[in-house]
């Protein structure tokens, strides 16, 4: 007797949201299972992995990354080099060089960067901010208004900000836009309620709901994950339909296990595969759990955690 | 926690306007209220065409297409006495938004509707009653167990029979309404679905007094795991009750705007 | 297989006596299938028919235990054996999963003995604690290959039992089985060997050497007829290994046996806990070993078995670990201390902050990427954050004094600057009045904001 299969099916459906135009978009979302389960239905989407740069280059990157954009003299001819990257389906440029705690650049600087990125490359696009709310309403606005026609995801509306970005990325300039929440699944939705309720397209929009290093708390981001999905799809939950992007590398990179020295710490090995390994499996217990698309830095860990997901659909 | 389901009941052939656009077979009065009724929250929507004798198939068939062509193939509950009616609306009915509803059987002379819903793959309510209403929770869990072993042995699932306690009138069986509550709290143990015509509690009372009768009502029999409720959802504050009493279950994720939404 | 209601109903006396506390019988058979009550409640069911019923009031999802524990997983850990299976949910955030997943390194007969030394040396070294959690390969595979003989293959297990670890025996050679039991079966390994194909064969062997049995097959129906096979002629005690056909399969088995298992109608024959060879299914390819095994560590393996776990697997593999099978109601907590960060010594600068784990963590990534040598001070806050525990009094100039005197602080370290959290800035004074001797300094609000803060410190001379 074979065994008794017990099924799942939802009758929602996760947003898809295309990002980039042309030949070149890539489709977030749309799937109607918890994640890899193709065995209660076939995933129309597989799961998707940024690959990310920043405005500042390679100053303050670590070796290995430095020697994979060898050569590279500009962020622009970054950007070429890592839409390259085997497995990687979008480009996501980060604009941490506004913060005004850090190098202060001022918006004009940043979003000349952004568009001689977007003319640069014909691959979907996602630009952050630099993570200072006042200057992201300001620095986001003035991306989404620069990168018209683009069809790129900006990062992010939060609860602080999101008239403002939420206004110019998601009715001013269609674009997409990211709504993030940090580990708190009542502002996940909240925040996407205020921003329909704004006038945005909610078939526009991708949550952050948070995330975190494994070992660093990634217990949060597990329930976080498991709780919206499950919320989204068993209680066809329509304010949290949303496609869920993480940006991963932003957490692993700095954790000891990945950035610790050999001479410090010489029984751990390697520190590029410690950092590598970090970024994997980091990456895959986000998937695991309901992310749609996740943000790498490595290519080797893009090429592995694409080479998974194509095994699991 | 599955969320709480609302079956709108304002299509009803005891609505003057409505009966004389069933009988008219004009569409616009209809759509209105169905349209009322959804923007409100509700799940489901119940037709009641009453008995309907002689046109019953036709009518029926003709109101769950112009529903569910006009609403997004909106779930329905088909309710008339008429059998052939119930027959006629399945054969035309969309499943792909929810099965449709046989409102409804009873332990006596409709326990054939038992039957019929399990012959079309088709949700059931089930009422807890025989001839007239039940003297206590012994006589209403006789006429359950009867209902169900009957569903069950035709193949039915637990899940597509919702049992409906019957709420009674507080004016007039005051003294009754726990045993109904607590009735409802039986059936949850027992795993089973349960349903019914809520508002029936607030009969005779004043209009401004039903609302919060009837919220009440139904904030406690959710606490006894009341799974769905045939009710007016244009009754803002009973909606507004469901829905704050399916945060409080766990059933539906807090947000700051969860009334809006 | 568990039975239904109305099953459940048809084995009842249908006299509706009540003696039971429920109305009617039918109402009694829901509430049993429901296992809200036990069937024993009511008097009058045959013998025949409460055994048919038995089996609905065990567990839905069996614990097994194998091996010997060569060290103690924690302080509160007393289990002899490692035990796995036992869960009782899908989610974390449903309730607690009871028993975490377990790594295996794998040698096999196709390695040379040097490979297989440098393989169990190489195991050995990985052994850490982390947040007082002993972390190290817990098992070792030992691979059986084509043409190998029985008594080197008895030879190999005997090899990897001496390092004290669990062994999994991936063996279908019923001589080379028998006779790597015959060496260690005292250690309690498990005998990964099951199929369609030996099973009763198999299933003798593990019996009378007293070992837990793996089943595996080509597809999950296949693993579910052998085990419902096995449990007829009595074995139970079994670990099922999700198979090596593709990824997707494993992966597919693994949930649709523990859905299975965990439904409301339970069928106990898919509840057992699994074995998955992340190394079969990604052959020296160790990223992507990895990748399967994180996978398998969150849905749903009680043993993964990886090719060679190395240190920059297990760190993140074992937090990973930590995290999703702490209590979700339960914030994680580090223990009281003194924690010295870049080589502090006795005269270097201290800092306190709460015990709540991420708080800590926080705080001392800042501190080791600040390079001031510095010491860390732990009290014991309530496993809150700082502003919480401040607000609930468990971090209070009293607790914080009286944490100085019982860790005798004074006399172990020298330096007396003490830098507070910037969120209880209004704790100095009270600290001035209770620590004499000690210059207290209020600290940055949040932790990013502490390189910053430590090396102008350091540049002024204060640290």
């Amino acid at each position: 007797m074979p065994l008794n299969k017990k099924l799942q099916k939802f009758s929602a459906t996760v947003r898809s949201v295309e990002l980039g135009t042309g030949d070149k978009t890539t489709t977030l979302g749309g799937g109607n299972t918890y994640p890899f389960y193709t065995f209660d239905n076939p995933t129309a989407n597989p799961a998707k992995i940024g690959i990310e740069i920043s405005d500042l280059g390679l100053a303050d990157e670590p070796d290995c990354i430095k020697e994979f954009y060898a050569g590279c003299e500009t962020v622009v001819d970054m950007a070429k080099k890592a839409v390259t990257v085997e497995g990687a389906d979008f480009l996501v440029l980060k604009l941490i060089g506004g913060d005004p705690n850090g190098e202060n650049k001022s918006i004009e600087e940043l979003v000349e960067v952004a568009k001689a990125v977007a003319d640069a490359v014909d691959f979907p696009l996602v630009v952050e901010g630099c993570k200072n709310v006042e200057k992201d309403a300001q620095l986001l606005a003035k991306v989404a208004e620069a990168l018209q026609g683009k069809n790129v995801l900006l990062m992010s509306a939060k609860e602080e900000n999101y008239k403002n970005v939420g206004a110019a990325a998601g009715l001013a300039y269609d674009q997409l836009l990211g709504a993030e929440s940090a580990v708190d699944i009542n502002l996940a939705k909240q925040l996407n309620v205020l921003i329909k309720q704004l006038g945005v397209d909610p078939g526009k929009v991708v949550m952050n709901v948070g995330s975190a290093a494994a070992g660093y708390g990634f217990d949060y981001c597990i329930s976080t994950l498991d709780r919206v999905k499950g919320a989204a799809l068993g209680q066809s939950d329509d304010s949290l339909l949303m496609p869920i992007i993480t940006p991963v590398a932003d957490e692993t990179w700095s954790v000891k296990e990945a950035s610790a020295s050999e001479e410090d710490v010489p029984e751990w090995g390697s520190v590029v595969e410690r950092a590598i390994d970090m970024e994997i499996t980091t990456a895959v217990a986000c998937l695991s759990c309901g992310s749609d698309a996740v943000i790498l830095k490595h290519p080797t860990s893009i090429a592995t955690v694409s080479a998974m997901i194509k095994a699991l659909v | 926690m599955e969320k709480f389901i609302t079956i709108g009941e304002r299509l009803s052939t005891t609505a003057p306007i409505v009966n004389k656009a069933f009988l008219e077979r004009d569409p616009e009065p209809i759509l209105k209220r169905a349209k009322a009724q959804l923007d409100a929250g509700a799940t489901y929507l119940d037709v009641n065409i009453g008995p309907a004798e002689g046109y019953g198939e036709d009518l029926m068939k003709w109101a769950v297409q112009l529903l569910q062509s006009n609403f997004d193939n909106v779930p329905l509950a088909l309710d008339t006495s008429n059998k052939a009616a119930i027959e006629a609306g399945i054969s035309v009915y969309n499943r792909s938004k929810g099965k449709p509803i046989v409102n409804s059987a009873d332990a006596a002379g409709r326990i054939e509707n038992i039957d019929l819903a399990a012959a079309n793959d088709a949700i059931v309510i089930a009422l807890c009653n025989g001839e007239g209403i039940a003297a206590d929770n012994d006589e209403r869990m006789g006429y359950c167990t009867m209902l169900l072993e009957r569903g069950l042995s035709l193949g039915l699932t637990e899940d597509d029979m919702w049992f409906d306690p019957l709420f009674v009138v507080i004016k007039g069986m005051q003294d009754k309404q726990m045993d109904v509550l607590n009735f409802i709290g039986d059936l949850t143990d027992m795993g089973l679905k349960t349903t019914g015509g809520l508002s029936n509690n607030s009969n005779g009372m004043p209009k401004h007094i039903r609302p919060i009768m009837d919220s009440a009502m139904v904030a406690m029999a959710m606490m006894k795991g009341m799974t769905s409720a045939i009710v007016n959802p244009n009754d803002l504050r009973l909606m507004e009750t469901i829905k704050s009493c399916d945060i409080i279950r766990n059933a539906t994720l807090y947000a700051d705007s969860y009334l809006e939404v | 297989m568990a039975l239904t209601g109305i099953q459940i109903f048809k084995l009842t006396p249908k006299k509706n006596c009540k003696e039971c506390g429920s109305p009617t019988c039918m109402a009694f058979a829901m509430k049993v299938a429901q296992g809200a009550v036990g069937i024993d409640k009511c008097p009058h069911m045959s013998e025949d028919a409460v055994a048919q019923l038995s089996e609905a009031s065990a567990p839905p999802m069996k614990t097994i235990e194998i091996g010997k524990k060569p060290f103690a997983d924690n302080k509160n850990d007393k289990d002899a054996a490692f035990k796995l299976g036992g869960e009782t949910v899908l989610f974390r955030h449903e309730k607690t999963f009871v028993n975490k997943t377990r790594y295996a390194s794998t040698v096999s007969t196709a390695m040379d003995d040097a490979k297989v030394d440098q393989v169990l040396a190489d195991m050995a070294k990985i052994d850490y604690d982390r947040i007082g959690d002993r972390m190290y390969v817990e098992f070792i595979a030992v691979d059986y290959t084509d043409g190998a003989s029985a008594e080197a293959y008895a030879a190999l297990a005997a090899k990897a039992a001496a390092t004290n670890r669990a062994l999994v025996l991936n063996v279908k050679d019923e001589a080379a089985a028998a006779a790597a039991l015959a060496a260690v079966k005292d250690t309690k390994p498990v005998l990964n060997a099951a199929d369609a194909s030996n099973y009763e064969a198999m299933s003798k062997l593990a019996a009378d050497a007293g070992v837990v049995l793996g089943v595996t097959g080509a597809n999950v129906d296949e693993i579910y007829d052998t085990v419902a096979a096995l449990e007829k002629l009595g074995n139970k005690n079994l670990i099922i290994d999700l198979g090596t056909a593709s990824v997707k399969d494993a992966f597919a088995n693994g949930v649709l046996l523990r859905r299975a298992c965990l439904d409301k109608n339970p069928d106990r024959t898919a509840g057992y806990p699994t074995i998955v060879n992340v190394a079969k299914l990604a052959p020296g390819d160790a990223h992507q070993q990895t990748a399967l095994a994180t996978l398998f560590t969150m849905k749903y393996g009680s043993i993964v078995i990886l090719e060679e776990m190395s240190y920059a697997q297990a760190l993140p593999l074992y937090g990973l670990r930590q995290n999703l099978f702490t209590d979700p109601q339960k914030a994680p907590r580090i223990e009281p201390g003194i924690y010295p960060i870049n080589g502090a010594d006795e005269n270097s600068v201290c800092l306190t902050t709460v015990d709540f784990a991420l708080t800590y963590f926080l705080v001392s990534g800042e501190l080791e990427r600040s390079g001031v040598p510095c010491n860390l001070l732990i009290s014991d806050a309530g496993g809150l954050s700082v502003l919480t525990s401040w607000a609930a009094g468990k971090f209070s100039s009293g607790s914080i004094a009286k944490y100085i005197q019982e860790f005798d602080i004074e006399n172990k370290i020298k330096n007396r600057t003490l830098i507070l959290p910037g969120k209880v800035a209004v704790l100095k004074g009270d600290l001035e009045a209770k620590l004499p001797g000690w210059n207290i300094v209020v600290g940055p609000t949040e932790a990013v904001q502490l390189v910053k803060f430590l090396k102008d410190m350091q540049a002024n001379g204060q640290a």
